[in-house]
């Protein structure tokens, strides 16, 4: 008797997570499974189209532009910004003056906003009277770059996308470098290995797991990202930093100043269930290559 | 020892001066910000000086007065806090039943929390979270963003769950063996225990739900009075207004900046040991 009210009262504890989650966030997939074989502009009947809408994305030249841009997005950013935040990690992995202060510093981005900040960095990045144009004009260094015009505004996102990122893998590095025994180093340095060599083959085998962990994770979340895209550039100019999941947005919401698109609830499920599709293919290729990887040491 | 204490000078002045540089990076569009909410609009659009030639502390009071922060504010808090709490008494009460019970679908609960975290369609599941609100009739206030954030309570279950396996449970088991039942003991035994825990899982549900910027945009598409403070800052951009105030722009973006800029130099610790469990970009 007293146990199954126990029982009954586990169950209540759960039912609130449960139920949330079962409807704000498994519902909300299998919503999109449905609209991805239908027309639906969000008024009158959703029109049942089979797999058109996987049809039109193959011959959807924007959705292509947005997967080869979040591929460079994401590719661009991982690239700079792992070794990035692997060297400052195993810099402030010393024992050394300010350390603590230098770790506050880097991480300080990943407290704040992203938005807010892309708007910061629009008042510094924008080409007619930005603060950066400023600042290299008054050095002598450049005339002016357009920043966030059509040759140049990829980078820029990139840039701003390590800025926020930085810190945060820098703090995950750390934490794996902790785990490392010193006294591997000491005895290291005594048979005469110099810095270089013992990052080589001591840090990078023994971080081995970690980095792999942190790979796959910056790998999906940089797919994934589009916040401050949408803040800065909304996908332009002539759609430069469109990515899938900004594409997906504009589908199911237009955004401000944009021309007002069609609502298109069913291609757009279709889109975003590619691009879940294949940020799923890219973490299993990286699954299989870092496997591979294993065998190598 | 460390590994360059032989050769102090040449590589350690090395990475100080890299590490001295990318700190300046950093800390660059932060002092610009600041900085910059000082200035006069003026002074932005024509270069010049770092330092603001003449503190315009007005800047302040326009935007705050002008163009409408402290609603911002106060909507941005109301979200903040209501997911906050919405979020840490959810989770708690989960990852509670599903440490320290066994009772029948435990697994199926455990699986569809952990499936959440994994599969994403990113801006699709906006839609119908969003006819969902309307169908409520929570989508004409902050109450339907509330509620979805605290939906997303995946990873602090499982950040309150780890903290919790790690409360003994004879203590617990005790409380139960002298008659309190399974609420109180939840409530007079595991939760003074779980406050540290608590404590950095609502600073990180806090800062994601300030700093959220998607979701109450969408929801204030046509609502304009329930904008939160990242929602209100972005659409001064798109301002009627033929010349852009760039210096309300910065104001405004100090006022949602530095609260958490504060809490974060202020917590420094709790926000720099869990980080492993969030990962934001």
């Amino acid at each position: 008797m007293h146990r199954t009210r126990i029982k009954l009262e586990a169950v209540a504890f759960t039912l609130p997570s449960l139920l949330l989650t079962l409807v704000l966030g498994i519902y909300p997939i299998f919503w999109a499974i449905r609209y991805m074989f239908y027309e639906y502009a969000g008024y009158g009947t959703p029109k049942f189209v089979g797999l058109y809408n996987f049809e039109r994305l193959y011959r959807d030249e924007r959705f292509w532009n947005a997967v080869t841009n979040t591929l460079v997005y994401a590719g661009g950013k991982l690239l700079v910004t792992l070794p990035l935040s692997l060297l400052l990690a195993v810099l402030l992995n010393r024992r050394m003056r300010g350390a603590g202060l230098f770790k506050t510093i880097f991480f300080m981005p990943t407290v704040l906003s992203a938005s807010v900040m892309s708007i910061v960095f629009y008042v510094i990045f924008n080409s007619y009277n930005g603060m950066l144009n400023q600042l290299l004009q008054q050095i002598g260094l450049s005339r002016g770059v357009e920043w966030l015009g059509a040759n140049y505004a990829m980078l820029t996102m990139i840039l701003i996308a390590i800025w926020g990122a930085v810190g945060n893998y820098m703090l995950l590095f750390l934490a794996g470098l902790q785990g490392i025994p010193r006294d591997i180093y000491e005895s290291a340095s005594i048979d005469g290995a110099r810095p270089a060599q013992q990052f080589f083959y001591i840090t990078i085998p023994m971080l081995g797991p970690v980095l792999q962990m942190v790979m796959l994770l910056a790998i999906t979340v940089s797919l994934k990202g589009y916040e401050s895209i949408m803040v800065l550039t909304q996908g332009g100019p002539f759609g430069k930093t469109d990515v899938m999941f900004l594409y997906v947005y504009k589908m199911f919401f237009s955004v401000a100043s944009t021309t007002a698109e069609v609502q298109q609830y069913g291609y757009g499920s279709a889109v975003g269930f590619a691009a879940a599709l294949l940020i799923g293919a890219v973490t299993l290729i990286y699954f299989y290559a870092s496997k591979k990887l294993n065998s190598l040491y | 020892m460390n590994r360059w204490s032989k050769r102090p000078s040449g590589a350690s002045v090395l990475a100080g001066v890299f590490l001295l540089l990318v700190a300046a990076v950093i800390l660059y569009p932060v002092l610009m910000a600041v900085l910059g909410s000082f200035k006069t609009n003026a002074e932005l659009n024509g270069g010049g000086s770092f330092w603001p030639a003449r503190w315009q502390f007005a800047n302040y009071s326009q935007a705050w007065k002008g163009a409408n922060f402290a609603r911002f504010s106060w909507n941005s808090l109301f979200v903040s806090v209501a997911a906050t709490v919405g979020t840490l008494i959810v989770a708690s009460m989960a990852a509670y039943a599903a440490d320290r019970r066994d009772f029948p679908g435990k697994r199926l609960a455990i699986a569809v929390q952990a499936s959440t975290m994994f599969i994403s369609i990113g801006a699709v599941v906006l839609k119908p979270q969003f006819d969902l609100m309307v169908a409520i009739g929570l989508h004409r206030t902050l109450w339907g963003v509330v509620l979805i954030l605290i939906a997303g309570h995946a990873g602090t279950y499982f950040m309150l769950a780890s903290f919790m396996r790690a409360i003994p449970r004879d203590l617990d088991e005790a409380a139960m063996i002298d008659g309190s039942g399974f609420f109180r003991t939840f409530r007079s035994v595991i939760l003074p225990l779980l406050k540290p825990g608590l404590g950095v899982a609502g600073l990180f549900v806090f800062r994601s739900a300030w700093n959220e910027y998607i979701l109450p945009s969408v929801f204030t598409m046509t609502n304009p009075k329930l904008q939160t403070l990242t929602v209100g800052l972005a659409n001064l951009r798109y301002g009627v207004s033929a010349a852009m105030q760039t210096d309300l722009m910065l104001a405004g973006a100090c006022i949602s900046l530095l609260p958490l800029l504060l809490v974060y130099l202020l917590a420094n610790k709790s926000f720099v040991q869990v980080t492993a469990g969030s990962v934001k970009g």
